[in-house]
């Protein structure tokens, strides 16, 4: 009777447990306050498509729905400017025709300033092959329950160059709330990215600096990622005085997508670049992990072991071991992250268990079970690079692991102090 | 029991009700036109003289009546290309225009002609009678000119017709015009779709390459085909050379030809890939507004995985359909780039813009490349 009535007592802790593993990763809904106004769609057009160079785009007051993107090519100097981000908006959720809501392209020097972008199908704001761009006080987000129906992403500045982004907000993005890419000289600054899958997202970019920004209860805070095949590499980047809280948020994110990997309630994720240095950055609540430092080896296989396409994934061993020669076919992409430097952040974390919706959750949570891992790395590194990673002076205190996954898991590290930064 | 039937009895009754009303629907649709959305005679258009001339007949390129697309002079030389963008199954006839004295010249097979100032590429989008219910003849939706300027630079124009056919407007904000395509041999049922007319900044969308808009078609390999011209059936290049309006040219039997991916007596390869080519590539190429796809499909491409063999996507977002890779050699249920011209979603379908319908013979084509590909 005793050894029932314990049985029902480990039952009852077992599906409380769950409860709470379950219940920690939520997906929340953003509901503004909207009036749209219909049929205002061709004098917006017309501004657009009209603008030359030095012209000011003003946009009245009101809450906008639009049908197709909004494009602006080969001009300088343009402004686009809103009456406030409450005041106007541009709605694309019935839109037909594009996939973004505001598209510029091949342009120098432009501002956006005090409005609100939002529901585009695809991108809220893509910029592509811009010198000089600079948002303001923009909001740009995705309304009802967070969904991988929402749009990639809400702030898309790729090969651009001189990349500004202050005071905005990024909200409900199926991939990057603020994702740079393939740009040089950015600065994301003072943002708030919160209910996204990746809420700051840094890719293939250089001399970038995220600092002063609240990314909260998104599924991952801030990453920095290179990825393979592209243009130009990512290398010299600053994550710092940036408060990173709550990211526990449901990966929501499309499979194919390669944020589709971060586990939910990862503080940031490096993955595969080069130079990037983390200070002065309270993580806080961020139930899997503070730090995750992985290699694209790491992800890719997990990625392909993970796709529910059991055929595609035919000539995968089930090691990590095994590197795809697509990626490796690429001379200039070098898989594994190099020279991560750890400074002082503040940690903290409250809850008990790690995501187990996705390997490095699991992992964490058969190898440290009841523990908690603010910066976690998988252990594999380029034998050529100066270092992989290490902690300056004062940060030796922070609880660490250091996977082995080339072995099994055998010989894995939390002691810091092999670690240090010289 | 009693009860029961009739409570089956309402609902059968019920089920007639919206059965019939259905059926009365179908009725009503007789009544459609073809094509609704061209410009009738209250429009009022706004002159957009900074940009281009108001109407196509200002450019004297054609006879009256203009709907007949006629050469006015020797200047206007129509063409076709050996493979040819799939645009809503609009039908399109193509002419450059070249001014007097002057010659395009040869570059290489696969790069567009190198135009004088001065020249203009002309392309008419147009519905066939045969596709159409009533309509007593062709219709035509629009006209693209790509002018190239003074400073050699290319600007696009969009003109869109009127209902009554006889003229072309500068129209820069785009449009959806409304269609209703008839069945055909290959078309089982009535297609009703809105057929976009691209505003003028969407024709940059295409026509970019390197920071500068670019025609796309009229390159060697996609000319190097006969046409019948006025008097003669004649090779386009030969004719071009003959009159004077191409210089530079190489020897015709040492110009490449780009397959006409309909022909199915070509391989299946060099189909798919002339498809892909025309397709995706004026995007999906080094300097194309594609390129940070990394996904290349130009016709002379040869990297498999810059052709998307198991290369995973970079930012398709939603477009990625749950699937891991572009390409997975053997598995077109498994490919991103079919699951992309399966579906028309504005975030999903591929080309990205201009597509409001999906090209079935296009999709059994690739379906059929990548189910071969090992």
């Amino acid at each position: 009777m005793k050894k029932l009535f314990y049985l029902l007592a480990i039952l009852i802790a077992g599906f409380v447990i769950l409860f709470f593993v379950l219940k920690s990763e939520p997906t929340p809904t953003y509901t503004p306050e909207r009036n749209y106004v219909i049929g205002k769609e061709n004098n917006i057009l017309t501004q657009f498509l009209l603008a030359k160079d030095s012209t000011v785009i003003e946009l009245a007051e009101g809450h906008f729905t639009l049908t197709q993107s909004l494009l602006l090519d080969g001009v300088k100097h343009v402004v686009i400017r809103g009456k406030g981000t409450d005041k106007t908006v541009l709605n694309f959720e019935g839109q037909s025709k594009g996939a973004e809501g505001i598209r510029i392209t091949n342009c120098v020097g432009i501002t956006v300033q005090d409005l609100t972008v939002e529901n585009a199908k695809g991108d809220n704001i893509k910029v592509m092959d811009t010198d000089g761009i600079t948002f303001e006080n923009v909001c740009s987000s995705w309304s009802g329950k967070v969904s991988e129906s929402n749009g990639a992403y809400a702030f898309y500045p790729v090969l651009c160059k001189n990349v500004i982004i202050n005071r905005c907000k990024a909200i409900g993005a199926s991939d990057a709330g603020i994702y740079v890419g393939q740009s040089n000289n950015v600065v994301i600054s003072n943002n708030e990215a919160f209910y996204n899958v990746a809420g700051i997202e840094s890719e293939n970019s250089k001399n970038v600096k995220i600092f002063g920004n609240k990314a909260y209860e998104n599924t991952g805070g801030i990453l920095v990622f290179d990825l393979p095949g592209l243009t130009q590499y990512g290398q010299n980047i600053e994550v710092f005085n940036n408060e990173i809280i709550e990211n526990n948020t449901k990966n929501f994110a499309k499979k194919g997508a390669i944020v589709g990997q971060v586990p939910s309630g990862t503080g940031s994720l490096v993955l595969s670049t080069k130079d990037v240095y983390f200070h002065d950055n309270t993580f806080k609540n961020n139930k899997t992990t503070s730090i995750a430092i992985a290699s694209y080896v790491l992800i890719y296989e997990l990625g392909k072991r993970n796709a529910t396409n059991k055929s595609a994934t035919k000539d995968v061993v089930g090691s990590v071991q095994v590197i795809n020669n697509e990626y490796v076919s690429d001379k200039n992409y070098n898989p594994y992250p190099r020279e991560i430097k750890i400074g002082k952040n503040t940690y903290s974390n409250s809850y008990w268990f790690p995501t187990i919706n996705n390997d490095f959750g699991k992992i964490l949570l058969m190898k440290k079970p009841f523990q908690k891992v603010h910066v976690l790395w998988d252990g594999l590194k380029d034998s050529k690079s100066i270092y992989t990673i290490c902690f300056t002076k004062g940060a030796e205190t922070v609880p660490f692991l250091g996977l082995d996954v080339l072995h099994d898991f055998k010989n894995n590290t939390d002691d810091v102090s092999k670690f240090n930064c010289n | 029991m009693f009860r029961n039937l009739i409570v089956i009895n309402i609902l059968v009754f019920s089920l007639c009700i919206i059965s019939c009303n259905k059926t009365e629907k179908k009725i009503s649709n007789e009544d459609y036109v073809s094509v609704s959305g061209l410009f009738i005679a209250k429009d009022t258009l706004t002159n957009y003289s900074e940009l281009g001339l108001k109407k196509l007949s200002d450019y004297g390129f054609f006879k009256q009546p203009l709907n007949q697309l006629i050469p006015s002079s020797k200047q206007v030389v129509p063409y076709e290309l050996n493979s040819a963008l799939f645009t809503d199954y609009a039908s399109k006839k193509r002419f450059i225009y070249f001014p007097e004295g002057n010659s395009a010249s040869y570059i290489s097979d696969e790069t567009v002609l190198e135009f004088p100032v001065g020249a203009i590429i002309i392309k008419n989008f147009y519905y066939k009678n045969d596709d159409l219910k009533t309509a007593n003849s062709d219709v035509i939706i629009e006209t693209r000119l790509l002018i190239k300027e003074e400073d050699n630079t290319w600007k696009a124009l969009p003109y869109i017709w009127n209902e009554i056919q006889t003229e072309a407007y500068l129209y820069i904000l785009g449009k959806d015009i409304d269609l209703v395509l008839e069945t055909n041999s290959e078309r089982q049922k009535k297609t009703v779709f809105k057929y976009s007319v691209p505003n003028i900044n969407m024709c940059k969308n295409c026509h970019m390459k390197n920071k500068e808009v670019v025609p796309l078609g009229p390159t060697p390999r996609q000319l190097n085909r006969d046409y019948l011209f006025s008097d003669k059936t004649q090779n386009q290049l030969a004719y071009m050379t003959e009159n004077k309006w191409l210089s530079n040219m190489q020897p015709l039997n040492e110009v490449s030809k780009l397959p006409d991916y309909s022909d199915a007596s070509e391989s299946l390869n060099n189909r798919a890939r002339a498809y892909l080519d025309v397709n995706c590539a004026h995007c999906h190429q080094d300097g194309g507004s594609a390129k940070t796809s990394g996904l290349h499909l130009v016709y002379q491409e040869q990297d498999r995985y810059k052709l998307g063999v198991n290369k995973p996507p970079v930012a398709a977002g939603k477009g990625s359909g749950n699937l891991s890779f572009d390409i997975v050699a053997g598995q077109p249920e498994a490919s991103i780039l079919l699951y992309r011209m399966k579906h028309l979603e504005p975030d999903v379908v591929m080309p990205e813009i201009g597509k409001n319908l999906v090209h079935s013979e296009g999709v059994k084509l690739i379906e059929s490349w990548i189910a071969s590909l090992n």
